[in-house]
This record gives C-alpha cells, sequence and structure tokens, in this order.
C-alpha cells in the first residue's frame, strides 16, 4: 500500500502523453470532422526525430541541456510540418467522402509512415535508445522512488496541455478556430482565412503529437517504429470517452484511461497484463452508457 | 401491355464463357508463375485485359449474362475450379494461398454484409475470426466433436461474443460505432497475449479436419492421379465460399436487404416507416459474424496453428480495405480485392520487405482517385413486372 | 536412292556420338543444383541475431561451393520468420511443402521453433536447429526429422545456479517472458536455485513486447532482492535493465544465453551492461577449434555485421547438412537416416554427437561477465581477481 506514491506517479506520466494525444485528436476532429488515425505514427516520427537531432547536436559538441531544446524543437517542428503536409494534401481534397473512407486512409497514412521509419531508418525494425537528456536518479518518499526526470516530463507535459489549451481558448488564433469549427460557411464570411487557419490548426495538433513523443523517448530512453499504434488507439478512445470535439474531454480522457490501468495494476498486480484489457471493456461500457461521450458532443444531425 | 424483358430480348452468353475461361486462366498462372520477369509480364496483361472489358462493355454485358442465367454461371464455375484444381494439383502452397484468398474473401463477404449493407462499422473482423479459430483449438484439444460441428460451434462462439458487443454497436454511430469495435479487437488481441489458458504469445497448435471421417491430410488419389492434401481445403472452401455467395445475393435480392439498404441509408427514416432498426442491425451483425468465426476455425486448423499474432487489428484493417477495395456492398468484389491483397504480396518476391507499405500506398491511391472501389455496386434495380 | 557409303558410316557415326561425348563432357562441369533453407529472424528486435546466423550459413555454402571436389552446388535460400511463432509457421509450411528444397536450418527463437517441429515431421523435411535452446524441441516428441547443434537450456542454468551459490548470493527474483522460452527457463531457473538452498522472493512473466515495466520493477523493488535473473531475449533484456536503473534497482543481473552477444551491450548501453553475468553453452570463438578459421573467413567475405553468438553453431549446422547430402545425394528420407548417426563429427565448434533425439551433447557451459562492452570469460575477467566487483554482493 505504500507504493501508492509509486503508482500514481506512473499513472500521471502516462495520463500526460495520453492526454497530448488525445487533444491531437480532438483538436482534427472539432476543425475538420475527421479522425486523423496518423496520428500516432506522426508521434513516432517526432521521436525518431528528434533523435537524429540529438545525435547531430552530440556529434556538434552541444551540451546537454541544449542536446534537449534542440531535440524538442525539431520534433515539434517535423511533426507540426508532417501533420500539415498530410491535412493539405490528403484530408482537405477529400473532406466531402464518406468518413469510413477518410478514417481507413489515415490509418493507412499512417500505416505508411510506420513501415517508412522501419524501412528507412537505418537498423529500423529493432528498438532504437534514446539517450539519458534528463538528470538521472531520483529520491524516495517513504517506500516510493520518484524519478527526478519523471517529475520534469509531468510537469512540462501538463504545461504544454495548458498553452494548447491557452492558445485554443484565449488567444486570437484559438478564437478562429473555435469560429471555424462551429460553422466553417459564416467563419469564413467573416472573413477569416480558411486556407491558413486549417493547415495551421493541423500544424498545432500534430505538435501536440510531437511533444508526446518526445516525453515517451526521454521516459523509456527506448523508440521503436510501431510505438505509435497503441498510443493512437488510446488517444482516440481518450477523445471519444471525452466527447469528440472538446478539449476538456480529451484531457480527462486522457487521464481517465491511464487511472484505469494504474487501478487495475495497483489493486492486482498479478493481472498487470490485464490492465489494457480492463481499460476498453470499461471504456465500451462507458461508451455503451453515454454514447457520445462523457462531455457530450455539442452537435446536431440534420434529419 | 408491357412485355417482360425475358421474352424479347435474347442476351448473348458468350461473355459469360469467356470471362469465366480468362479469369480461370489468370488465376492459375499467377499461382504457378515463380519467374518475376513472367509474373509481372502476366500481372499487366491480365490488367490491361480487365481495363479493357470494363471499358468497351465487357464487363456489363458479363453482368447482364450473369443475371439471367444464374444456374449456368454456377455450372461454369464449378467446371473452372475443378480445371484450375486440376492443374494446381501438385503445388502445396499455391493451392495453401488459393485457399487462405479464399477465407478471407469469405469473411469480407460477411464483412460486406455489416458495413456494405446495413451500414455497420466493423473494425474487429479479424477478432471476430480468431474467435472462431480459438474455438476450434479449444474443442480439438478437448476432443470427441466430431469437426463438422467444430466449425459450425467457431460460427456461433463469434456470434456469442458479437452479442456482448450488440448494445454498445447499436448504441453508437459513426465514428463511435468504430471505437466499440476497435476497442474491442486490441482487448481481444491483448487478453490473449496475457492469457495462459489459451496459450499466451506461443499459441496453440490444432489438428487438421477430419471432415465425416476423411481425413484432411491424405492425398486425393483419383482417377490414378495424385492430389495434394491441400486440395481437400480448396475444395472445402470453395464450397464454402459459393454458399456464402449465394446466401448474401439471396439476402440482397430479397426484401430482407431492401431493409438493410434502408436502414443504412436513413435511420431516421427508416424508423418513420415502422422497421425496426435494431432487429435489422443485429440481423445483419450476427450473419457477418457467424461467416468469420466459421471461417477463422477454417483457417486455424488448415495452418494447424494459432496465435493472437494471427488477428490483430492490422488484419481487421486488411480485411476493411479488402471490402472498400472491391466496391463497398458488392459482393463480387471482394474475390478480386481479396486475390490482390493476399496473393499478390507472396508472389512478388521483390516487395516482399515493402510489401505493407507498398498495400498502404495502394489503398489511400484508390481512395483518393476511385472511391468507389474496383467493382462498384450497382443501384438496385426493382423489377416491376406489369400484369397484362 | 543411292546407298551411303561406307565411309559416310563411319562419318555418320562419329557425328552421332561427339555430341553425346560433348554433352557428358560439360556434364562433368555442370553440378546439379540443391536447395537448402536457412530460417532465422531477420527483420524485427532480435535482426542481429538472425543476420549473424544467416551470414555465417551463406559463408558455409559459400566456401562449399568453392571446393571442386563436391558434387552439388548449394543454393541457401533464406527466409525470415520474425521471431514470432505464427510467421515462423507460415514460412516453414512454404519450404516443407516445396519439395525441391531438401533440408533446413531454422531458428533462433525457441517460441518459433517449437510451434513448426510438427510441419518439418509432417512433411518429412530434415532440419538441424541452430541456436533455440528450449528443451522440448528434440526432446517434446522423438521426431527423426529434428536435429539440433546448439546447447539445451538446462545445462546454463545448472551451471548458472551453481554459481550464483558460490558467490555467495540468497535472494532471487525471477523476471521471465511469457512464451515457452521464458517459461522454461524460468522452470529449470527455480528448480536448480532451490535445490541450491537459495530463496526466490517473487516471479514474473511479461509478453516478449511490453514496452511498460514499471508495475513489475515497482513491485521488485518492494521485494529489494539481490538478484534478477532474466529469462528471455536481448530487447526485452535491454529494456529490463534500462528501466531497473531509472527506477534505482540496485540488483545485480543474472541473464541466459538470450542475452549473449554484441546485441545486448549495444541495446543496454556498455555502462549499464558492465558486470552482467550469463551462462552460454559455447566457449568464445577464440577458443573453439575451427574459430580462427571461421572468424577469418567471415572477414574476408566482407559481412558488415558481427557473427553473434550464434553464428558459427549456424556455419556448423549448414556444414553438417551439406556434407550428408554430399555422402546420401539430395533425398529427404536418406538425409534424414543419415543424419541420425552423428558422431564425433568434427566442426568449427568441436566434435557433434547427436543422441537418440537427435540433440548435440558435447557443448560446455561457459560463464561470462561484461567487462568494458564486452562478453568476456569469467575465468579470464577482472571480476574474478576482485579488481571488479558484482553487485550486491554479500
Amino acid at each position: 500500500m505504500g507504493m501508492i506514491g509509486q503508482h500514481l506517479l506512473n499513472g500521471l506520466m502516462q495520463g500526460t502523453i495520453y492526454g497530448l494525444v488525445a487533444m491531437g485528436f480532438t483538436i482534427f476532429f472539432g476543425v475538420m470532422n475527421v479522425i486523423k488515425f496518423s496520428h500516432g505514427d506522426v508521434l513516432t516520427l517526432g521521436a525518431f526525430g528528434g533523435l537524429v537531432a540529438v545525435w547531430a547536436a552530440n556529434a556538434l559538441g552541444l551540451s546537454v541541456p541544449l542536446q534537449f531544446i534542440v531535440a524538442l524543437c525539431v520534433a515539434m517542428a517535423l511533426t507540426a510540418v508532417v501533420g500539415a503536409g498530410i491535412s493539405h494534401f490528403l484530408i482537405m481534397p477529400l473532406r466531402n467522402a464518406p468518413p469510413l473512407n477518410m478514417l481507413l486512409m489515415t490509418m493507412m497514412v499512417g500505416t505508411a509512415i510506420r513501415e517508412a521509419i522501419r524501412l528507412f531508418f537505418p537498423n529500423g525494425t529493432n528498438p532504437q535508445r534514446f539517450p539519458e537528456l534528463l538528470p538521472a536518479g531520483g529520491f524516495n518518499i517513504g517506500p516510493s522512488f520518484f524519478r527526478t526526470d519523471a517529475i520534469i516530463l509531468i510537469i512540462a507535459g501538463a504545461a504544454s496541455i495548458g498553452a494548447v489549451y491557452w492558445i485554443i481558448n484565449h488567444s486570437k488564433f484559438g478564437l478562429a478556430m473555435r469560429a471555424v469549427a462551429e460553422d466553417t460557411e459564416t467563419a469564413r464570411v467573416m472573413g477569416i482565412n480558411f486556407g491558413r487557419i486549417i493547415p495551421l490548426t493541423f500544424a498545432l495538433g500534430s505538435i501536440t503529437a510531437g511533444f508526446a513523443g518526445m516525453i515517451y523517448a526521454l521516459y523509456y530512453s527506448e523508440i521503436n517504429y510501431s510505438m505509435g499504434l497503441l498510443l493512437a488507439v488510446i488517444g482516440f478512445t481518450a477523445a471519444i470517452v471525452g466527447g469528440l470535439g472538446n478539449i476538456w474531454g480529451a484531457i480527462i480522457g486522457g487521464y481517465l484511461f491511464a487511472g484505469l490501468q494504474t487501478f487495475v495494476v495497483a489493486a492486482m498486480p498479478s493481472m498487470s497484463d490485464y490492465k489494457n484489457v480492463f481499460a476498453f471493456v470499461l471504456i465500451i461500457v462507458l461508451i455503451t452508457w453515454r454514447p457520445t461521450g462523457l462531455l457530450a458532443e455539442r452537435g446536431s444531425e440534420r434529419v | 401491355m408491357t412485355p417482360t424483358s425475358r421474352t424479347l430480348v435474347r442476351v448473348p452468353v458468350w461473355p459469360l464463357f469467356v470471362a469465366v475461361a480468362f479469369a480461370a486462366v489468370a488465376l492459375t498462372a499467377l499461382v504457378l508463375i515463380e519467374n518475376q520477369k513472367l509474373l509481372g509480364a502476366a500481372l499487366a496483361i491480365t490488367a490491361a485485359v480487365c481495363f479493357c472489358a470494363a471499358r468497351f462493355g465487357g464487363v456489363a454485358a458479363t453482368e447482364v449474362a450473369a443475371s439471367e442465367n444464374p444456374w449456368l454461371l454456377r455450372g461454369l464455375i464449378t467446371v473452372a475450379s475443378l480445371a484450375v484444381i486440376f492443374v494446381l494439383r501438385d503445388d502445396n502452397f499455391g493451392l495453401l494461398m488459393l485457399a487462405t484468398v479464399l477465407i478471407y474473401a469469405t469473411i469480407c463477404l460477411g464483412l460486406t454484409v455489416q458495413m456494405g449493407y446495413a451500414g455497420l462499422t466493423n473494425f474487429a473482423a479479424a477478432a471476430f475470426a480468431g474467435t472462431g479459430g480459438y474455438t476450434a483449438a479449444m474443442l480439438g484439444q478437448q476432443g470427441g466433436l466430431p469437426d463438422a460441428l467444430v466449425l459450425v460451434c467457431g460460427g456461433l462462439v463469434a456470434v456469442f461474443i458479437g452479442s456482448l458487443l450488440i448494445l454498445p454497436v447499436l448504441r453508437t454511430r459513426g465514428h463511435y460505432g468504430a471505437l466499440t469495435t476497435m476497442a474491442f479487437g486490441v482487448m481481444f488481441n491483448v487478453f490473449l497475449d496475457a492469457n495462459d489458458f489459451f496459450g499466451g504469445p506461443q499459441g496453440l497448435k490444432l489438428p487438421g479436419i477430419n471432415l465425416f471421417g476423411w481425413d484432411f491430410t491424405n492425398d486425393i488419389h483419383i482417377f490414378g492421379l495424385v492430389l495434394s492434401s491441400y486440395v481437400n481445403y480448396v475444395i472445402l472452401t470453395g464450397i464454402l465460399t459459393a454458399l456464402a455467395m449465394i446466401f448474401v445475393g439471396l439476402l440482397d435480392r430479397s426484401w430482407v436487404g431492401v431493409w438493410f439498404d434502408v436502414v443504412r441509408l436513413d435511420e431516421t427514416a427508416a424508423s418513420v416507416f415502422g422497421l425496426k432498426i435494431a432487429y435489422w442491425k443485429v440481423l445483419a451483425f450476427t450473419i457477418g459474424n457467424f461467416l468469420a468465426g466459421l471461417m477463422g476455425a477454417v483457417y486455424a486448423k488448415m495452418t494447424g496453428f494459432i496465435a493472437p499474432a494471427n488477428f490483430t487489428f492490422g488484419d481487421s484493417l486488411v480485411m476493411v480495405s479488402i471490402v472498400i477495395l472491391g466496391g463497398i456492398g458488392n459482393r463480387w468484389g471482394v474475390l478480386p480485392a481479396a486475390l490482390i491483397v493476399v496473393l499478390l504480396p507472396e508472389k512478388l518476391q521483390f516487395i516482399q520487405e515493402y510489401r505493407l507499405i507498398f498495400y498502404a500506398v495502394l489503398v489511400i491511391a484508390i481512395l483518393t482517385m476511385r472511391p468507389d472501389g474496383l467493382v462498384a455496386r450497382r443501384v438496385r434495380k426493382l423489377h416491376t413486372e406489369a400484369s397484362a | 536412292m543411292g546407298t551411303i557409303s561406307k565411309r559416310g558410316l563411319a562419318a555418320l557415326a562419329v557425328a552421332s556420338v561427339l555430341p553425346l561425348a560433348f554433352g557428358s563432357f560439360s556434364a562433368a562441369f555442370a553440378k546439379d543444383k540443391v536447395k537448402i533453407a536457412f530460417v532465422g529472424p531477420l527483420t524485427g528486435a532480435i535482426s542481429p541475431h538472425g543476420i549473424g546466423g544467416r551470414n555465417s550459413a551463406e559463408l558455409a555454402v559459400k566456401l562449399m561451393n568453392a571446393e571442386p571436389s563436391t558434387k552439388y552446388e548449394y543454393e541457401l535460400v533464406v527466409l525470415d520468420d520474425e521471431c514470432k511463432p505464427n510467421v515462423g509457421v507460415q514460412v516453414v509450411t512454404k519450404i516443407a511443402s516445396d519439395r525441391s528444397i531438401i533440408a533446413a536450418i531454422p531458428h533462433y527463437c525457441s517460441a518459433t521453433a517449437i510451434a513448426t517441429v510438427d510441419i518439418f515431421n509432417r512433411f518429412k523435411m530434415p532440419m538441424v536447429v541452430w541456436a533455440a535452446v528450449l528443451p522440448e524441441i528434440t526432446y517434446a516428441k522423438k521426431y527423426p526429422e529434428v536435429h539440433r547443434v546448439s546447447g539445451i537450456l538446462i545445462g546454463q542454468n545448472r551451471i548458472g545456479a551453481q554459481f550464483m551459490k558460490a558467490r555467495g548470493y540468497k535472494k532471487f527474483v525471477s523476471f521471465a517472458d511469457s512464451t515457452d522460452y521464458g517459461k522454461s527457463m524460468n522452470k529449470y531457473f527455480t528448480q536448480f536455485t532451490l535445490e541450491n538452498g537459495n530463496e526466490i522472493l517473487g516471479s514474473f512473466s511479461v509478453p516478449p513486447d511490453q514496452q511498460d515495466l514499471s508495475a513489475e520493477l515497482t513491485k521488485i523493488k518492494e521485494l529489494n532482492p539481490e538478484v534478477i535473473y532474466f529469462g528471455g531475449l536481448t530487447p526485452l533484456g535491454a529494456r529490463l535493465r534500462t528501466q531497473m536503473a531509472k527506477f534505482g534497482i540496485n540488483a545485480q543481473l543474472e541473464g541466459n544465453s538470450g542475452i549473449m552477444g554484441d546485441a545486448f551491450v549495444n541495446a543496454a548501453g556498455p555502462e549499464l551492461a558492465e558486470g552482467t553475468l550469463t551462462f552460454f553453452d559455447s566457449p568464445p570463438l577464440s577458443k573453439m577449434p575451427g574459430g580462427k578459421m571461421f572468424s577469418d573467413a567471415y572477414k574476408a567475405a566482407g559481412y558488415s555485421e558481427p557473427p553473434e553468438a550464434y553464428g558459427p553453431f549456424a556455419y556448423v549446422a549448414t556444414r553438417l547438412v551439406m556434407e550428408t547430402i554430399e555422402k546420401v545425394g539430395p533425398d529427404r528420407a536418406k538425409v534424414t537416416t543419415d543424419l541420425g548417426d552423428v558422431k564425433d563429427r568434427p566442426s568449427i565448434v568441436g566434435p557433434v554427437t547427436f543422441d537418440d533425439h537427435g540433440q548435440n551433447i558435447t557443448p560446455l557451459t561457459t560463464s561470462y561477465v561484461v567487462q568494458d562492452g564486452k562478453w568476456v570469460v569469467w575465468e579470464e575477467s577482472e571480476y574474478v581477481s576482485g579488481k571488479r566487483k558484482l553487485k550486491n554482493l554479500p
């Protein structure tokens, strides 16, 4: 029972990652009514980009904190560009296609990214070791060991979630974004530059993936080409549970899923491999009870 | 007085003969050829012929001839299939691939009923197939049950598991519905991986099929020829696929099919007209899951092995794309689509490494350029025969 | 109508015989082609081992084909089993049902091998396993087609348990993967450790590709063992070592033959890998009878990847198969029979003798420790002299 602190920390860490991914999903859905399933693989791309940046920075002899900053910037820039590119070239032209086609296509885009990493990154099929950029070690509170890097990452993750939330709800760009999400036609009539807002929105959503990818890489010190797939499914789940299109819902959904996993692990340690099973079962139950998510999606259907 | 079409216009049947013969020859060639260059040439020729046929009305003529002479079509297909089996009688692996294609096609037929007819999104087709496979494995370990029953049980267990998902599937729509089946599929995989009772990641071994006393691991000795034991499986899957096609076709042409369409196209209007939406959706879901479970059991027994890694979310995705590639809602489309998706990667050695990325790019291309699929679904024609 | 003169007849006779003579002349130069298959994990996290094995097998074929006195020309068909049982079943079905492939040299991963043994027997294809160490592969059933040149994991666990007792360790935790391989490792580890009078505080079993080990490591931290025994393959082992350090768990890591090789040291990093112990059924390459010849030939062939721990065994298995085919011809049944009679066959790893289950009974277990990023024989390391210390020594 004294390990509660440990479990809490693990759960918060996972929840932050899931929350970031879920936020991306919800942003894409809110604005373009599209589930961009390649989100998870864009995350992987960001992590690998960060890895290459660290190698380069290391070769140039930069100090460790500087390497960290460079890696983070590269990851976020890469994911922003790729995310915006996918939206511009593949999603926008097809925005009137049946939603199933769109979903399938984004899944395939994700597969293509994943396979490209696997095939073209040197030794892509093997897990890659991510260098330690954060201070190692930690401190003990009771029987629980609090890793310093975990604390830093949780704080950074929460800060980024807060930043994105602030951008969406309190900045002019965010206002434009929400206007387009609410009613595209009226927004354009009101003078919002549709052609600029959309790519920027997708870029913002994808940046969360870049950040989440870096957090993952730094926490586990290991990345591999398929790490994005399960994260995408969980992130999507979290976004849905919270209610698609609702930022708070996505964040809550992410921490909720992590909480479910942690609960299973803490209460029944011998059944820890089942943590995902329980979590998904509970999600299915939740969805049955509230088919449009916990924080209901604001929307109506034309009959 | 309006004359019926049957008496006045004589529909030429030779397109039917040509089409079936061409399909049989192309299939045999693609399975047999090992030489990569020759294979590439054969593929190009096949594609060119298909394209020309579509352009110059050959496909339309074949369809008309087929719909007017269903029994002739069935007879031709049977003869052609026997010919193909005869030519391939020694090629163990080729026969195995053929049987796999048929299994995938039938599972996707079930998926067509769910997605193409009733409009349900199912991202867990592979998981339902896996349910059937694991049922066969567990029953095989217990022993005692005749194999025909084992296969049917595979289908029934899949239906049962599907019934657990009925409530979420009914209450959710669109993306939320996709989530339900997706979550189930992932959960199924994780559960089997973690669980030792079902073999865990190591998987389980299964005995081959022994149907009504005939052991499928025996080679067939007939008329002095020796046919590889895999011919047994090809014949079984062929018969099952044919039955499934006939059944689904009947479904489509009947009033059940019309009501499926209404439910899919406009739920609100359907309920306004008094249709019990839930009932029809459950029926479609059940039919699809039964087919998936049945064929999953056949697949498991044929390969003699089952593991969670055979039925991942990725495999479900492949099945959904077969349905879309073939033209969603067109049951004939799943056959060439399954052939392309299952057979080609095995044969084209040079893309072995790259087959997934090649496949992903192909699907993206089809979705952007030809979203109706290879063989688009024809608009329903309701025959109204005026009484004289 | 004229008659053919005697001269004409003679000329005709010579003319008809000449092509035959030429034909047999050239036939003496063209050797018949024989196909054999190599199966290993060429993609995925275990690929360093699979690629090392493949290179070694290719080397064996190349050297054999270069010998002019051989009757046949060998072609190596290479297949990737991705270290997954279901993929293994697929590729083995493919080669076993292809009658033009005479024999196979399969599998690094035990989980894959145990799934495919029945297929080899069903299609009567002789095979010689080059790395998988699970005992059940050769001992669960008595299949005449199944042979193995590498050792089985019972020996390494017995030696390992004695070794740890000799160092004075008492409290252990076992961490294994949930495949048959990990389960078997855990079984024998438990058996021998308890026999030696030591205590096992807990056992953990995880699927081999599980990413997050926090739950298990949290529990292990609570148990506070002196040694963590690892029964699994390199990727999970490296992950365990990395995450162990993050949780501040300072236990000694006792490994198995699955983490032997450069791949583990590269994946975990030399600092973290330092001091890890393992037990492997073979002396190092430099001490093998044919070790120098092998490493020279390997280097000369220009392979960029190292042969890894089991490369020499892949070489031996391939060479054995080819020698047998030379002796009895490309016939599956004859090869199977002849492989059953292998006794004291010389090879680069020493004499090979198959027992009645096809298992090579000669390998000896050696203890290794990681020192400065390389696996070093224990007795020659600085640990035995006391210059460096293992962790948590009581």
